[in-house]
């Protein structure tokens, strides 16, 4: 993974120094809350419902078990003992003091991380396939070129205060996308034409939120050597032309969709024309030192599927159920890819306690070269691991809640932190995500189902990407009471789509019942290879919305 | 008239703010940009609000103005930081570039990066406590208005 050097460690080193400062100048009553309020935010800052929050940032979901350690440290000392993944490769403490805060990214700071951008109008971290590097169908990894755009956009003068939050997410997967990228303000798909040259589908204006959108494609092919100016080009055409005016409409797929993408990409292109060749094009040097980085590490000779993994695949239905769902082809042979999933029944969906994190960084010592990946999905990711030792991993996933063998399926939900802890939110989520745990226990019965996106919102701001869940629960206020309204057909792949309302909400205690209506519905009607997106899309809305709202004789 | 920090010293301020409606044929004056334009008088300088791109002096002799100020209406209305960067960048502006409004000293750094090396701060701001401010950051990855060379070809 990414090393600092001493100019990196300067750069963080001079940022908590900064924020020291501005911490005490605020708690002196030297700046005022409006004056602090972006600068916290942009230290990933916010002022939640009981405490403040600070967010993590977990560079493309890369984390090294030292790291990993540090943050159950810190969830400790200066937390309640626990940490929440993010959807977007971040970890929050919800419990920390302001006071605190300096000392927090100061300690963050000596394992090589920080808070920097993980919140506020600025460009925030970028994200990327958590499986990046080591999945068998990728075309190059990404990882180098989201280090080049963490760089580019850490304390980028000119876009500390856009209209709106800025989010690149990166995928480099023609198979599958799991990074959302077509749901970002930019996503950016990583390419070989056909000289073999490296370069970028770019894609703009996507995202969620109140005006949901999928983005449109602006360029087919930018040489990688290009990619930074051509992001300049972007993001300086809407910092100048964004809507300033509400901050609804503030976003860049409001301004996308203002001039259509013809008239942007022109604007964008003008743009680029005064500054593409300048001393941003990327010269290859830099790229081989990036990917230096990203070396393999020292994989052993094997071959796949081992005696020891094929034996107890045959006598154990427990693991082999987890193989078959929690773990991914490995692109060396011997080695499989392995989730560990923080969506036990009973806790919040990515919520790891302090004794959890250490677990997972033994974990990643003992079996995966100390490293771990954060996902999307919010679970854990242990990279490179011996398919002779799944079984011992398996067994030590069990003792720690990681086995649950539901990846991808109903209940490995994404969803937010909602009305617990959020001040944004409408309503309460994790409740839901709870019943809904507990309503679709059977295992054969969730595994009959299949592959399904379930994601849950508290709010419109979207933190748990309902719109594109397969199947998307939103939480709504109504006269102060909590109702939740459901959406079917989203999907944030490179089928991306924005789920249908289904009709009027539901009051909490609805909403497994009405689950499992869209499911006996998807049931019913499935041929034998279709998911539940591909029957949805095939038979539309009605067939669940009668079944779902059919009166009860 | 209030001091004002310039190139990195509290100085007096030597030029008039000319706002919408007073008189803009000052020749010591900072005239609003659309005035000027009108009618372009001999002045120290003009001034572009947040949402008056500096494409409207594209057909202008900038050489003939001692200081250009961009106004920021509040300070997190980050058009202006754009907007420095295209005068010095694409229209080789050289002289005072001087941030006008509700800006803050916490966004000196960046200030001072996209190139801005005049700072006309609200009345109630301490000027004493804001130089403390007046600098960036040691390291930057990206090019600027200062060194356009960004942290890879410097490493």
């Amino acid at each position: 993974m990414y090393q600092y050097d001493a100019i990196d460690h300067q750069l963080v080193a001079e940022r908590v120094a900064q924020f020291r400062d501005q911490t005490e100048r605020f708690l002196n009553k030297e700046l005022s809350e409006q004056e602090f309020l972006p600068l916290r935010l942009q230290n990933g800052l916010y002022v939640q419902r009981y405490a403040p929050m600070l967010r993590v940032a977990i560079p493309y979901g890369m984390l090294s078990s030292k790291q990993l350690r540090t943050l159950s440290d810190i969830s400790r000392r200066y937390d309640r003992g626990y940490g929440h993944f993010s959807t977007r490769q971040n970890l929050q403490f919800n419990w920390p003091k302001l006071e605190e805060v300096p000392d927090i990214l100061a300690e963050l700071a000596a394992v090589e991380m920080h808070a920097i951008q993980t919140s506020g109008n600025c460009i925030r971290n970028t994200t990327t396939d958590q499986y990046s590097g080591v999945i068998a169908d990728e075309i190059v990894d990404p990882r180098p070129y989201c280090e080049l755009i963490r760089q580019w956009s850490t304390f980028h003068p000119e876009y500390a205060f856009l209209p709106r939050k800025f989010k690149i997410a990166v995928n480099a997967n023609e198979n599958s996308d799991r990074a959302a990228t077509q749901v970002h303000d930019i996503g950016l798909h990583i390419k070989k034409n056909a000289a073999g040259e490296i370069g970028f589908k770019v894609i703009v204006g996507g995202g969620l939120g109140r005006t949901p959108m999928v983005g449109v494609t602006i360029c087919e092919f930018i040489p990688r050597a290009d990619l930074l100016t051509y992001l300049e080009a972007i993001v300086r055409v809407y910092n100048q032309h964004g809507r300033r005016d509400n901050k609804y409409k503030a976003r860049i797929k409001i301004l996308v969709k203002a001039l259509g993408i013809d008239e942007f990409r022109l604007r964008v292109e003008d743009e680029w024309k005064h500054i593409k060749n300048n001393e941003s094009t990327v010269p290859a040097a830099e790229f081989e030192r990036l990917q230096s980085f990203f070396t393999e590490p020292s994989y052993e000779a094997l071959t796949d599927n081992p005696g020891a993994l094929t034996d107890k695949l045959a006598e154990s239905t427990g693991f082999s159920r987890w193989f078959e769902r929690n773990t991914f082809p490995h692109k060396k042979p011997g080695y499989r890819i392995v989730t560990l999933t923080l969506k036990k029944a009973g806790q919040a969906p990515g919520d790891a306690t302090a004794d959890q994190m250490d677990k997972a960084a033994d974990l990643a010592d003992k079996y995966s070269f100390s490293e771990l990946r954060v996902s999307h999905e919010q679970n854990l990711v242990l990279a490179d691991v011996r398919q002779d030792q799944l079984i011992e991993l398996w067994n030590d996933c069990k003792e720690a809640g990681f086995a649950t063998p539901t990846l991808g399926l109903l209940t490995d939900m994404i969803c937010c932190p909602g009305g617990d802890f959020c001040a944004l939110a409408n309503a309460k989520s994790i409740p839901i995500a709870e019943q809904i745990q507990a309503e679709f226990e059977n295992l054969d019965y969730l595994y009959d189902i299949g592959d399904l996106d379930l994601n849950i919102s508290g709010c419109m701001n979207a933190c748990g990407h309902h719109h594109v869940g397969n199947i998307g629960i939103l939480g709504v206020d109504k006269k102060g009471e909590e109702f939740y309204q459901i959406s079917i057909g989203g999907a944030s792949g490179h089928d991306a789509s924005i789920g249908k309302i289904l009709g009027p909400s539901f009051a909490q205690e609805e909403i497994s019942r009405v689950i499992h209506k869209l499911i006996d519905v998807y049931i019913g009607q499935r041929t034998p290879e279709e998911h539940f997106i591909d029957t949805y899309r095939r038979i539309g809305i009605t067939p669940f919305k009668e079944a779902v709202y059919a009166k009860v004789n | 008239m209030q001091k004002l920090i310039k190139d990195g010293s509290i100085v007096e301020n030597q030029y008039s703010l000319i706002q919408d409606g007073d008189s803009y044929t000052d020749s010591n004056g900072i005239i609003p940009v659309d005035k000027w334009l009108e009618k372009p008088v001999p002045t120290a300088g003009v001034w572009l609000n947040s949402d008056q791109n500096p494409n409207l002096l594209k057909d202008v002799d900038l050489s003939q103005f001692a200081v250009i100020g961009v106004n920021f209406p509040a300070f997190v209305d980050g058009r202006g930081f754009t907007y420095a960067r295209l005068l010095r960048e694409r229209y080789n502006f050289k002289g005072e570039l001087r941030a006008l409004g509700h800006f803050i000293p916490d966004q000196l750094g960046y200030l001072l990066r996209v190139g801005f090396n005049s700072f006309d701060f609200a009345s109630e701001v301490n000027l004493d406590s804001a130089l403390k401010l007046h600098k960036t950051f040691n390291i930057k990855y990206q090019g600027d208005v200062s060194d356009p060379r960004p942290i890879f070809l410097k490493r």
